[in-house]
């Protein structure tokens, strides 16, 4: 059989324009067999070097040797390129539109009244305080008679009472948790009750139900600047900066006793109906514990002494939200609650 | 207590500003609620000066002014007054003012003269009836000066609240001494003592003092030949910006002295007095009278009462009696001043639901030195305006001695360890000495007078009326709010840091509500009441537990008249009205205290339960919807629940048990923590649906926090990670449609023994290719051991097993 010289950068040519003419895997997959199958030309070449004569037989087999690795490396830098035309495709295919809605339901909401009450905890435990809890129902002893309300004083009709059958009440303050904390215990402590407690006034603009946090501390020099700067650090936990105004008062738990006024961040103090025109917002009662109450728990007033304030949850709660009325954060109306 | 200022300042001089009045009182405890004005706005008003006067052109009766008004020009001004001249000073109304009426001023043209402005006659600016000429002005105020600063028009009242313990500021006297306090001007007390006659009272009168418990003193006064009519002006003023109505001039006198001096007294007909005796006692029980409301009362052993020769005439501090009231008729008087124990007063208001003014002072107590005074005021007031002359001498009686102190021990230091302030003895006794109280003196204290240097203790003495001055922490607070609470530093607590930690009860109850809220569902708060109906709607058995709920005695109505012991009306109470409200999906839950009467007569078990509704959206969301049809609305309560539960670090089990009435009795479960039933799960029986008017299903989770708690928490223990290859195998078996899988579940687990390291339903089908009465449960069994690899022929004799098993106890049926 007579043999040609083979016309190897006549292969190469058509072997790089079918490589790069491609248009998919499947068709460079092809190409490849053609040329580097088993019954491709280039092995074709290779199995006809046996027929060369000896003195070509290593040159040619360099050249055709060269010529398939030349070949395989178009092969893959196409299929490289092609591969990477498919991914987009594929990523092209599956773009979202996603401003549609989330999958999954959405958050319930923790009740306005219990944010607050879990930031003002959270301000105590940091400050040392425990937190301590006392029944809804109490007896008039520990609501009244040992936080030095007698029944024969007017002090008596400061706070409406709901009454339950034994003689007992609803709790009008959480001040009688004050009671069953310092009853056998001795100082030094601090404490906080929060809790919900009850007045006999159902109104639209009043509810018989409302949060309080009472906070107390006993040691043996427990001053009232104490009891200020505890505030006005807890005031600023709970409103950012604020200026506060202290007014004496009366409480019979306590002596001295002020009344708390913190001034209105709605209209800082021009007046609003917020503040009821007066710029200053009502927000709880504080002062030095009574000895009479301290005997009443068997604390020695002649050594030791202490604070006590109470505030309502309710005012936080509303001004954060600037809730005008707080009846709406017992109405239950999911359309409220699920905005706050 | 409504202070009209103008009274006020008859007895004290004032600060020229209201509003510091009012901050100053505020501050220093008697918080002053509002500040009202009565009477006509003349703010837009000036002082003017008539400079000419002179004829009209077109008119006789019309005169046309220059008026200087304080402006740059005069301005011209038509006036019809007989009355206007040059010179005079008037009440002038530019044009464009408001006039008290309301009305503004316009210019206007009068037979061709254009008047810039108007003369104001009384009528006009709103301060009387005279209409006829204008109101000239004495004053000598340069025109242009505001007209409420020359002319009085009108009250300002503040309106004082008045704290429990500060009864001796509830008279105008009272508000004095505390302008005194912050003010330092002296307090002006006006004469007390009344012209006497030559009679002398005895011939009239005796006072005996029976209960000397109840009553401290008891004077008395006479005037005889008074004449009733009603009295002066200015008194029925005063009165009425007092709040209080003017009736005729005795009993008005007794009610002007009262707000004067804090003293309630009380003017019988002396002729309608029976025996020539007053008698103060204490009731008998059952013992009626009839007082001065026409309100026939029975009476009580604890009252005490003021009686004659013949039975009650009065409940003592409370309120009259109708037969001796003083009428126009009555021409003899009793004055009666007194001091009762306020305690006791306190106790009968209440008794018979009668609070007056007399018994609002009586409670908080009234000057124990200030009876005979007020009693002398009133028959000078009298004597003065209604005629009649004061008998001579007070008929008088006294009892037990009343509460209170005659002196105070305090050191400085003591003021500034309480406070925490650096005062001086000289600052502190500075400002106790503006409450009243002074270093007693020598004579009147053993232990020696106050004033003392260093830091011994001084003592001090306590003014009459001061009731409320106890004890050394007292004086503490008069020193405090005389100096300024504001001006009390800040200083950080020092001391051992104690405790700082929260009870179970707390913990617990946020994790739950932080759970619930990330569950989608949202937290409410409800009153603590129920609706005994609830119970029935509730169909809950008589000998349920939750029947046995403390009643409130005073409730605001029916539908709250008991203490919750479910949390569940509340919501779905609150379910109802929110699907009224249009909102389609209702997801709540409530962490509250439920009440259980344990024992009668103890306080009762307060339980923290957390309970939550569910509904389901009646339309589908995007996603969710075409996926899969939803499961059962139990299976998401479930759901929740246990993570609930897990969250609170407890693995609970949901068993089939006995179905609450109210519950789906076939989609309900108990939630079991070890062997405890801590709570429910369950759909809404549609019948308790149909009664608490809900027109959705609904899903009802309980959880009781408190039983939880009593159930000890198992620590998570570390269990070994298998290195070895898991194999997993399903299988599908046929069994009775009411076989419960968890029964399969629990079987296959012991079955498996060691191989098997989980087992899980994934598939549960009827219908086609299922027989009738059979379902086809389908588990997925991974099997894995710690120390070696299972072989495929260990795992396939264990799954034989359990076929095997599956088939003999259960009926099954591989698929």
């Amino acid at each position: 059989m007579a043999s040609r010289a083979p016309d190897l950068d006549t292969l190469a040519q058509g072997a790089r324009t079918d490589v790069a003419g491609a248009g998919s895997l499947q068709d460079l997959t092809s190409v490849r067999a053609r040329y580097l199958g088993r019954k491709g030309s280039v092995s074709d070449l290779l199995r006809g070097i046996g027929d060369l004569p000896a003195e070509e037989r290593s040159r040619v087999g360099q050249q055709v040797n060269a010529l398939k690795v030349q070949i395989e490396d178009w092969v893959a830098e196409r299929r490289a390129a092609l591969e990477s035309r498919e991914r987009n495709r594929h990523l092209e295919e599956h773009r979202l539109d996603v401003t549609l809605p989330a999958a999954g339901q959405p958050l319930g909401h923790l009740h306005p009244v219990s944010h607050v009450q879990r930031d003002m905890a959270q301000f105590f435990l940091a400050r040392g305080f425990s937190i301590e809890e006392g029944p809804e129902v109490e007896t008039e002893h520990n609501n009244f008679d040992a936080l030095n309300v007698p029944a024969d004083h007017p002090a008596r009709d400061m706070q409406d009472t709901f009454w339950v059958e034994g003689d007992f009440v609803l709790r009008t303050h959480t001040s009688p948790v004050q009671i069953r904390a310092m009853t056998g215990r001795t100082p030094p402590f601090r404490f906080i009750a929060p809790g919900r407690v009850y007045r006999h006034d159902f109104s639209p603009r009043n509810s018989p139900m409302f949060g309080q946090v009472e906070g107390f501390a006993v040691d043996e020099s427990v001053t009232l600047a104490n009891l200020k700067e505890l505030l006005y650090a807890f005031a600023k936990h709970m409103f950012g900066a604020v200026e506060l105004r202290f007014r004496a008062s009366y409480f019979p738990f306590t002596e001295p006793s002020a009344e708390l006024d913190f001034r209105c961040p709605l209209c800082r103090g021009d007046g609003c109906n917020t503040c009821s025109q007066t710029g200053w917002i009502e927000w709880g009662g504080c002062g030095m514990i009574h000895p009479t109450v301290l005997r009443n728990c068997d604390i020695d007033p002649e050594r030791y002494q202490g604070y006590a304030f109470g505030m309502g949850l309710e005012r936080g709660a509303m001004l954060r939200h600037e809730l005008p009325h707080i009846r709406l954060l017992y109405d239950g109306d999911l359309r409220v609650l699920e905005q706050l | 207590m409504l202070v009209p200022l103008s009274w006020l300042a008859d007895w004290i001089e004032l600060p020229d500003s209201v509003e510091a009045l009012a901050e100053s009182l505020t501050g220093g405890g008697l918080e002053v609620d509002a500040i009202e004005r009565t009477g006509p706005d003349l703010s837009a008003l000036v002082v003017g000066d008539v400079v000419e006067h002179g004829p009209h052109p077109n008119a006789d009766r019309l005169s046309v002014c220059r008026v200087d008004a304080g402006d740059d020009e005069p301005f011209e001004v038509v006036c019809g007054a007989p009355n206007v001249a040059a010179g005079q000073k008037i009440a002038f109304a530019r044009v464009g003012t408001r006039l008290p009426d309301g009305t503004r001023l316009k210019k206007s043209r009068i037979r061709s003269v254009t008047s810039m402005g108007m003369i104001c006659s009384e009528r006009e600016l709103g301060l009387g009836d005279e209409h006829e000429g204008i109101l000239v002005l004495d004053t000598d105020a340069p025109a242009g000066t505001p007209l409420a600063d020359v002319l009085s028009a009108g009250e300002t009242i503040l309106e004082i609240a008045i704290t429990a313990n500060r009864g001796d500021c509830a008279s105008i006297l009272g508000i004095a001494r505390e302008v005194r306090a912050h003010f330092g001007a002296a307090v002006r007390v006006p004469t007390c003592d009344p012209p006497e006659g030559e009679r002398a009272v005895a011939e009239d009168l005796r006072v005996e003092i029976t209960d000397p418990e109840g009553c401290h003193r008891y004077d008395a006064r006479v005037v005889r030949g008074v004449r009733v009519g009603p009295s002066p002006n200015w008194m029925q003023q005063r009165l009425e910006a007092a709040g209080m109505r003017p009736i005729n001039v005795v009993v008005d006198v007794t009610n002007y002295v009262m707000l004067e001096l804090g003293q309630p007294l009380h003017a019988f007909d002396l002729d309608r007095l029976r025996g020539g005796v007053i008698r103060v006692r204490s009731a008998e029980a059952g013992e009626r009278m009839t007082t001065l409301d026409g309100v026939e009362r029975t009476l009580d052993p604890s009252d005490l009462l003021i009686t004659d020769g013949g039975g009650p005439v009065a409940v003592a501090g409370v309120i009259g009696g109708g037969d001796s009231e003083v009428s126009d008729a009555t021409t003899n008087l009793l004055i009666e001043s007194a001091h009762f124990r306020p305690g006791r007063v306190r106790l009968t208001a209440k008794r018979l639901g009668v609070q007056t003014d007399a018994s609002y002072r009586f409670e908080r107590g009234v000057d124990r030195a200030g009876v005979t005074r007020a009693a002398d005021r009133a028959a000078r007031l009298i004597a003065e305006l209604a005629g009649g002359e004061v008998s001579r001498g007070v008929a008088t009686a006294t009892g037990s001695t009343p509460d209170g102190v005659d002196e105070i021990a305090l050191a400085p230091a003591r003021v500034n360890g309480l406070l925490g302030t650096a005062l001086s003895r000289d600052e502190i006794e500075a400002y106790l000495a503006r409450v009243g109280v002074e270093p007693a003196t020598e004579s009147e204290s053993e232990s020696g007078g106050g004033g003392r240097h260093g830091d011994e203790p001084g003592r001090y003495a306590i003014p009459s009326h001061r009731n409320d001055l106890r004890i050394a922490e007292d004086l503490i607070e008069e020193v405090a709010r005389i100096h300024g609470l504001d001006r009390i530093p800040a200083t950080v607590q020092v001391g051992p840091l104690v405790g700082g930690g929260a009870p179970r009860s707390w913990t617990d109850a946020e994790r739950a509500r932080d759970t619930l809220w990330a569950e989608g569902v949202t937290e409410v708060m409800c009153f603590p009441f129920l609706d005994p109906r609830d119970l029935d709607r509730l169909d809950l058995a008589e000998s349920d537990p939750r029947r046995a709920t403390l009643g409130v005695v005073n409730p605001i109505a029916e539908s709250h008249s008991q203490l919750r012991s479910t949390l569940l009306p509340s919501l779905l109470g609150l379910l109802r009205e929110n699907r009224n409200r249009q909102i389609d999906r209702v997801r709540i839950f409530e962490v509250s205290r439920v009440f259980r009467v344990e024992k009668e007569g103890e306080l009762p078990e307060e339980d923290l339960c957390v309970a939550a509704v569910l509904t389901r959206s009646d339309q589908n969301r995007l996603w969710e919807a075409k996926t899969e049809a939803a499961p059962p609305l139990f299976f998401e309560a479930k759901g929740i629940a246990l993570r609930l539960v897990s969250a609170l670090g407890y693995r609970a089990e949901l068993r089939p048990g006995a179905p609450q009435p109210y519950q789906h009795p076939g989609a309900s479960a108990g939630i079991r923590v070890g062997r405890r039933v801590v709570g429910e799960v369950g759909e809404l029986h549609p019948d308790a649906a149909a009664r608490f008017a809900i027109d959705v299903p609904c899903a009802v989770i309980e959880l009781s926090l408190s039983a939880l708690a009593d159930v000890p928490r198992q620590e998570k223990r570390f269990r070994e990670v298998s290195r070895h290859p898991q194999m997993q195998r399903d299988l599908a078996v046929l069994v009775d449609r009411d076989q419960r899988a968890g029964e399969l579940v629990d079987a296959i687990r012991r079955k498996g023994g060691d191989h098997l390291a989980s087992v899980e339903v994934f598939d549960r089908y009827e219908g086609q290719g299922v027989p009738e009465g059979k379902v086809s449960l389908a588990f997925r069994l991974v099997f894995q051991r710690v120390d070696r690899t299972l072989t495929d022929g260990e795992v396939t004799k264990s799954v034989d097993q359990v076929v095997k098993m599956l088939a003999n106890q259960f009926g099954g049926e591989l698929r």
